[in-house]
Parts: structure tokens; C-alpha cells; sequence
């Protein structure tokens, strides 16, 4: 088998008369992992993807030395990478009449983008508009698995039951009982280091090997834990350990690169989608697969108001097709998944399909990012060099507000990723003040000094935050785009200053002089976890899928990817996401064995 | 189905070959004894390289600057900029340094003794944190571009900084929780 074979649509292998048993759209986390699921249950699966296969490793080259890469990891001169401020001030569509040959999202800008390019979407190829929004998009085999940041946790009940908790919005309709044994599937089958810390607010998984933490990392644990909290090593969705059933991974070898380079990992020790589920699920044979192929609608069977098929363009010619199946995945992510539904009219599904609650796109809620505090370590100051970047991450500190006590300004709660010790490049070289002898000095004698803490906290689902349909915008196949109605609230920017203010404090518990701290939300987006737009719940009335990511209308459609999410909890989604689609994929493959889809 | 050890090998093999292209590729990128500067002018250039060498100096611990070749790093960068301005600016930067050492010791930068040279940068870096004038807004692009040159340098990581990772680790290193 020639997987990764040069770069072209493999239409050859597609049947476009036959009806599939199911067909997926996406090849990310929910994708991949509808894949592997469905495929293990012997259901033939036609895997729909909008980009192309790339050869992975050629592109993330996770040991280069900065000074063996001609600009040292940035991007070509004749392409831009969106800066901050560039979100806030410029029109929508942000890339529109920009003089650069390739414009890419905000995330090209740091870790060595070059690495990274031909993963992530040209803006000028796939514009959108409304309210500022930092939306970062991977279109590949994979998708954004080929670049994710690793942090792989669970939610726990205060999550799944969080309007029980403080009344606010929905619970979801499924419980941690419910998940936990398919948490346990994704450990197990995919691979998760960490360390037990037996805390309810964010449960453990099944985990090989931790990380271990530098001495900066180890005096903050020593204190935080006298002040009740957790800092524990960075929960990494990468292998430690191996894995005995997949050929196509390696285990960790703490190379240190996906720090670096804009996440990745060419040796796939880190969770990717093609790698750890694709692959797999092509050597059951029920797997094929379509890349440069862009979907634009669900198409309906009028008579029995089933999901048909699914319409798609092919990204390089243009020509357009329907591939069928007798059951619809769809896991293009949370804002394509939701643009997919909303373009898919018809006289049946007037509103879009599965729409009938006219819940499609709203409820949107991410992770606000931006807070952050960096503190020096006095003590570290001018000591030998420690290796400290050879590992997937630095740490976790989880949430602590909101459990037993009620804050009196805001709801939700926020954690913190966090790094102390060496780089390969003190960043912080450029901010420290001087030149010449003391400041070259000044610089290497900081190496290993500093650490940091940046919060990720809990948006609220809104019903007004919502994306729609632009009327006017197409993309470059002509498909309609996305317009984004997205604001952060009082509760958002109350957290944020909480985020600081606690940070600071917990600096000062560990003797860290506080040297930065800024309070600033970035642009919504960024934290690249949006969620929400087709959520589940118990009513038709207020949701858009039952408890298998099922839709409420249309029997033979699922969404298995973020938007299902009924809250964003304060943890990154993508060990949730994959959980919840294995379990709905399980739950899928059971009725299709019983003939009732 | 190929197993564990299968890729530990291909691994090994992997950063083996990374240590040899280290090993083997000599001097750093810079500016060749027999190439020219693609963006400044040959007094342009010297002029430059001596600016990144008074902000990061050779000393007893390592090579500076100059050595890492910052300043045909930096140029190589300009040249393939597809904005004019960016080059003008930096022409412009140079020219104001030497206008500023004129006003100040009477003679252009690169005739000003090394006390004299430390003085005129001293100038326009007095207000780093916040700064206002062009020169000292040419300062702040002069540090950082020659920071970030540096300290992606082959000289500024292995023997500056002496760093230790990017190699494979049968174990991780640090502190390891009970």
C-alpha cells in the first residue's frame, strides 16, 4: 500500500454508484475516529475530505535546526500570516486585496510556520465576515490533528452538569458515567501520558508514561499544592510508551519539536488523525476514501426526509458530484459542520437540515485565551542549563474556581498551560533591556529563569452568538461562507481579570517575581476550540442532536464533531470529541445492525 | 505488522543523520568573503555588522554577531522582502547613525573610535522601553532583528546558550512525580 503517495485526488478508488453505509465528512478527530469505529464494525465508509493528502513528514521536519531552514521556520516573503491587530482593525474578509502571493491565519506567525503552511487554509482561498474572529483552519488529510496542541482531557460531571450546578444554560444529556468508558477506548487505543492526581473536577485517564516537570514547574507544584491546588505535567494525547496495535506510530522520544514547530510530529508519537485512526481503519479494507473533496450540501431523499448523500466539489477541477450513503457523518468541525447544515436547503428542510429547532449555528462558545502572567524564578538565575523543552509540553494547572464555593463576579471556571526552564531560543532575549556585554550576559544567564501561565477559560453558549450564512461572500468554489455574530460578555472579561489576579497571587505563594501579566482577551477563536453550533439535548425543541450526536429531524445524520457540545467547559475538547464519536459511532453501527436506519 | 523496535531503528537512523549535518556544515550562513551584500551598499553593510556586534559582542564565553553572521542574515532577509519600504527603512536607519555620529563626535560612525560607537547606540537606546524618535524606533528593530538572528544561529544555540535538546531521549529528563 502506497498511502502516501503523491499528491493527487484518489477518485480512482471511489464508487460513486454504490451507496455507502455511511459516509463521513472530515478526516479530523471526529472524522478519523467515525472512521475507525464504523469501519471496525464492518460498515463500508466513504471518508470525504476538503484537502489534500500530503506527505506529513516531509512537511513538519520536527528536527530541523533554525539555522539549517533559510528564514529560520518563517514563512516565504511573498506570503503574511494575519497579525493581532490586523483582527481587530481590518474589513472582513481579513486577506481581502492583501498584496501577498498566500495570506494564513494568525498561526503561521509563531512556531516556525514555514513548517506548518501547506497544512493550514489560505484566507484569500476561504474568506468569511461578520465579527472579528480568529479562525484557524487545516485542510488535509487529518486536519488540525496534524498540528493540535496534545492537551488531551476529560470533562467531569461539573461539565456535563454544569446548569444543575449554577442554573445557568443547558445540561448536557449525558452524564461522566456515560463517556467514561469510551475516555478509557481513546486512552487505550490512542495513547495518553500524565500523572494521577484522583480529582473529580478533572478526572484521569488511563495513562502511560508522564512527562516530568522542570525545578521552576516543581517548586510551583510544591506550593500551589499548599494552597489547595494542582499543577500537574502537561496531559499529553501523545504515546510514551507505544502502542503494540498501530505500525504507523512511534513513541515519544521528548525530541522537544512540537513546541517548536507549530505542533506536529513526524514521528507521530503525538495523536494525528491519518496515523493513529485512518490508516488503521484503511486495513479493514471498509475504509475509502475522497480528498480535494469540498462538501456543500446534505442532500435529502424528499420521500422519507433521510439525509441521501452528500454533494461535493472537487477542489482542483471543479466538477461537482454526490457520493450516497446510508447514513450521513458529519465531522467537518464545529463552524464547517454547522455552514454544511445551514447551506443544505431543500423544500423538505426549509431552514437548513436538521434545523427545525433553528439551533444551527448558534450556541457557539469557545475558550477565551490571552490572560497570561510570566514570572522569574531568582533562584534559576545564572545556574548551569537543564534540558527542559524535551518533552510535549510543560504543565496543567485545572480549574479551581467555582467547585465547592460561588465566586461573586462570574460562573465557569478557567485552568492554566503553563511552561518553566529552557528553550532552544530565549524568546524573552528581544525584551530584556541593554546591549553589548552585560546584556548578552543578562540573556544567558536568564536561560531556564522565567515561567509562564496563560488561562483558557469557559465562554458561555449564547443563543446570539451564532454564525449564518453571508448572502453575498462565496468562497473559491463558489460556496456561500460563513458570517460570524461573536462577542465575549461580562462573564468572560470578569474571568479574565480573575485569571491574573490569581496568577499573581499564586506567584507570590511560590516566591516567582511577577515581570508581565496582561488581561487582554484576544480576539475570540483563538484558542482554536470553538464548539456549540449543533448541540445535543433532550428537547427538538432547544437542540439539534439526542444523546448519540443523532439529529432530532433526520434519523440517518450525525454530528459528531465539537458542535454537538452543550457547554465548552474550560478543557480542551479533543479527547471529548473523540470519546463522544466513538460512542455515538458504536451507538450508530448498533441500529444499522438492527435495520432501523 | 512491523513492530516497536522497528521504529526506535528508523528513529536512531533519523538523528543520526541530523548530528552529521551538524557536524559537517562548517561556518554559518552569512555573508561570503567573495559575495556582496544583496540590499545595502558595502559601507551600508559594514556599518551593520558592526551594530549587531557592539548589541551582541563576542566574549569569553562565545562568538558575537558578527561571527554568527547576523547582519547577511538580516540582509538575505531584506532582499527577499516584497516590500520596498522595509528596505528603505533599514537604509534610512544606517543613515540616521551616521548622521547621529556626526552630530555627535564629528565623524561618521565607522571613523568614531569603539567608546565614541558605544555612546552614539547608548543614544538611541535610552528609551527602549517606550520608544519615540526614528532613531530610537530604529534601535528597537536593530535589537530584535539582530536578537532573533543570533539566537537562531548556530553559535547563538550550541555555543551561547548551550543548549541541550533536540536530540532523542530514551527517557525524559526533570523531575519525575511519585
Amino acid at each position: 500500500m502506497n498511502f502516501f503517495s503523491p499528491d493527487h485526488p484518489n477518485a480512482n478508488d471511489v464508487d460513486l454508484k454504490r451507496v455507502y453505509d455511511a459516509v463521513v465528512v472530515g478526516s479530523g478527530a471526529a472524522g478519523g475516529m467515525a472512521a475507525h469505529v464504523l469501519t471496525s464494525h464492518g460498515m463500508k465508509v466513504l471518508l470525504l475530505e476538503a484537502g489534500r493528502k500530503l506527505d506529513i513528514n516531509k512537511e513538519l521536519k520536527s528536527m530541523e535546526w533554525p539555522y539549517d531552514h533559510p528564514r529560520r521556520g518563517d514563512i516565504p516573503a511573498d506570503t503574511h500570516s494575519l497579525t493581532p491587530a490586523e483582527y481587530r482593525f481590518r474589513d472582513r474578509p481579513y486577506a481581502k486585496g492583501m498584496p501577498f502571493r498566500h495570506v494564513y491565519s494568525y498561526i503561521e506567525s509563531w512556531g516556525k510556520g514555514d513548517y506548518s503552511k501547506n497544512i493550514v487554509v489560505d484566507e484569500k482561498d476561504h474568506p468569511y465576515t461578520g465579527t472579528p474572529y480568529a479562525w484557524a483552519r487545516a485542510r488535509c488529510l487529518g486536519g488540525k490533528t496534524n498540528i493540535w496542541g496534545r492537551l488531551g482531557l476529560r470533562l467531569s460531571d461539573y461539565d456535563f452538569k454544569a446548569k444543575s450546578h449554577d442554573g445557568y444554560g443547558e445540561d448536557w444529556p449525558i452524564s461522566y458515567a456515560d463517556i467514561a468508558p469510551y475516555y478509557d477506548k481513546v486512552d487505550l487505543y490512542l495513547g495518553i501520558s500524565g500523572h494521577k492526581e484522583n480529582l473529580d473536577y478533572l478526572p484521569d485517564s488511563i495513562f502511560q508514561r508522564s512527562i516530568r516537570l522542570s525545578k521552576s514547574e516543581m517548586i510551583l507544584r510544591e506550593s500551589l499544592a499548599r494552597m489547595g491546588r494542582v499543577l500537574t505535567p502537561y496531559r499529553a494525547g501523545v504515546t510514551t510508551d507505544g502502542l503494540k496495535h498501530n505500525r504507523y506510530r512511534s513513541r515519544c522520544f521528548g525530541r522537544g519539536a512540537c513546541e517548536r514547530h507549530t505542533g506536529g510530529c513526524d514521528i507521530h508519537a503525538a495523536f494525528d488523525s491519518p496515523t493513529g485512526l485512518i490508516l488503521p481503519a484503511l486495513e479493514t479494507g471498509n475504509l475509502t476514501i475522497r480528498t480535494n473533496a469540498t462538501a456543500y450540501e446534505i442532500t435529502v431523499d424528499p420521500a422519507s426526509g433521510k439525509a441521501r448523500g452528500v454533494s461535493f466539489v472537487d477542489t482542483e477541477t471543479k466538477k461537482t458530484y454526490e457520493a450516497r450513503g446510508k447514513a450521513i457523518v458529519l465531522a467537518a468541525s464545529t463552524l464547517e459542520s454547522a455552514r454544511l447544515m445551514l447551506l443544505s436547503k431543500s423544500t423538505t428542510y426549509p431552514n437548513g437540515i436538521g434545523n427545525s429547532s433553528g439551533h444551527v449555528g448558534h450556541n457557539l462558545c469557545d475558550h477565551t485565551m490571552g490572560p497570561h502572567i510570566i514570572g522569574l524564578v531568582k533562584d534559576l538565575v545564572g545556574k548551569p542549563r537543564t534540558l527542559d523543552d524535551g518533552r510535549p509540553g510543560g504543565f496543567y494547572v485545572p480549574r479551581f474556581r467555582n467547585l465547592k464555593d460561588r465566586n461573586a463576579n462570574f460562573i465557569r471556571a478557567y485552568g492554566f498551560e503553563g511552561f518553566g526552564g529552557n528553550t532552544m531560543e530565549p524568546g524573552y532575549a528581544v525584551s530584556m533591556p541593554g546591549f553589548g556585554r552585560n546584556y548578552k550576559r543578562a540573556v544567558r544567564d536568564h536561560a531556564g529563569a522565567f515561567i509562564s501561565l496563560s488561562g483558557f477559560g469557559e465562554v458561555l453558549a449564547r443563543y446570539e452568538n451564532h454564525i449564518e450564512i453571508d448572502p453575498e461572500v462565496k468562497d473559491k468554489w463558489g460556496i456561500p461562507v460563513i458570517r460570524f455574530h461573536y462577542t465575549y460578555g461580562d462573564n468572560e472579561k470578569k474571568m479574565s481579570v480573575d485569571m491574573v489576579n490569581a496568577a499573581r497571587e499564586m506567584f507570590d505563594e511560590a516566591g516567582f517575581e511577577v515581570v508581565d501579566a496582561r488581561n487582554e482577551i484576544f480576539t475570540p477563536g483563538w484558542s482554536i476550540h470553538e464548539l456549540g453550533t449543533a448541540r445535543m439535548g433532550t428537547d427538538p425543541k432547544t437542540s439539534v442532536l439526542n444523546q448519540f450526536q443523532q439529529s432530532h429531524d433526520v434519523k440517518n445524520l450525525l454530528v459528531v464533531d465539537g458542535s454537538s457540545h452543550v457547554s465548552a467547559s474550560c478543557h480542551n475538547p479533543t479527547w471529548t470529541i473523540m470519546a463522544l464519536a466513538w460512542r455515538s459511532c458504536d451507538h450508530l453501527a448498533d441500529q444499522f445492525r438492527k435495520g432501523e436506519i | 505488522m512491523a513492530n516497536q523496535s522497528h521504529l526506535t531503528r528508523r528513529e536512531l537512523i533519523q538523528i543520526g543523520a541530523v548530528a552529521a549535518g551538524v557536524a559537517a556544515s562548517g561556518v554559518e550562513r552569512g555573508l561570503a568573503a567573495d559575495s556582496a551584500p544583496r540590499v545595502f551598499s558595502t559601507q551600508e553593510f559594514a556599518l551593520l555588522d558592526e551594530l549587531t556586534e557592539l548589541i551582541i559582542p563576542a566574549d569569553d564565553h562565545s562568538p558575537g554577531a558578527r561571527a554568527a553572521g547576523v547582519a547577511g542574515y538580516l540582509d538575505g532577509r531584506l532582499a527577499e522582502s516584497i516590500e520596498e519600504a522595509e528596505r528603505t527603512e533599514w537604509r534610512e536607519g544606517l543613515k540616521r547613525i551616521d548622521a547621529l555620529a556626526l552630530e555627535m563626535n564629528g565623524v561618521p560612525f565607522m571613523q568614531a573610535t569603539p567608546e565614541q560607537r558605544v555612546g552614539v547606540l547608548s543614544r538611541i537606546a535610552r528609551n527602549e522601553q517606550n520608544p519615540q524618535t526614528p532613531d530610537e524606533l530604529f534601535f528597537v528593530r536593530l535589537k530584535f532583528s539582530t536578537a532573533n538572528a543570533y539566537y537562531s544561529s548556530k553559535i547563538g544555540i550550541h555555543q551561547e546558550m548551550e543548549y541541550k535538546g533536540n536530540v532523542l531521549l530514551s527517557e525524559f529528563v526533570g523531575y519525575e512525580l511519585k
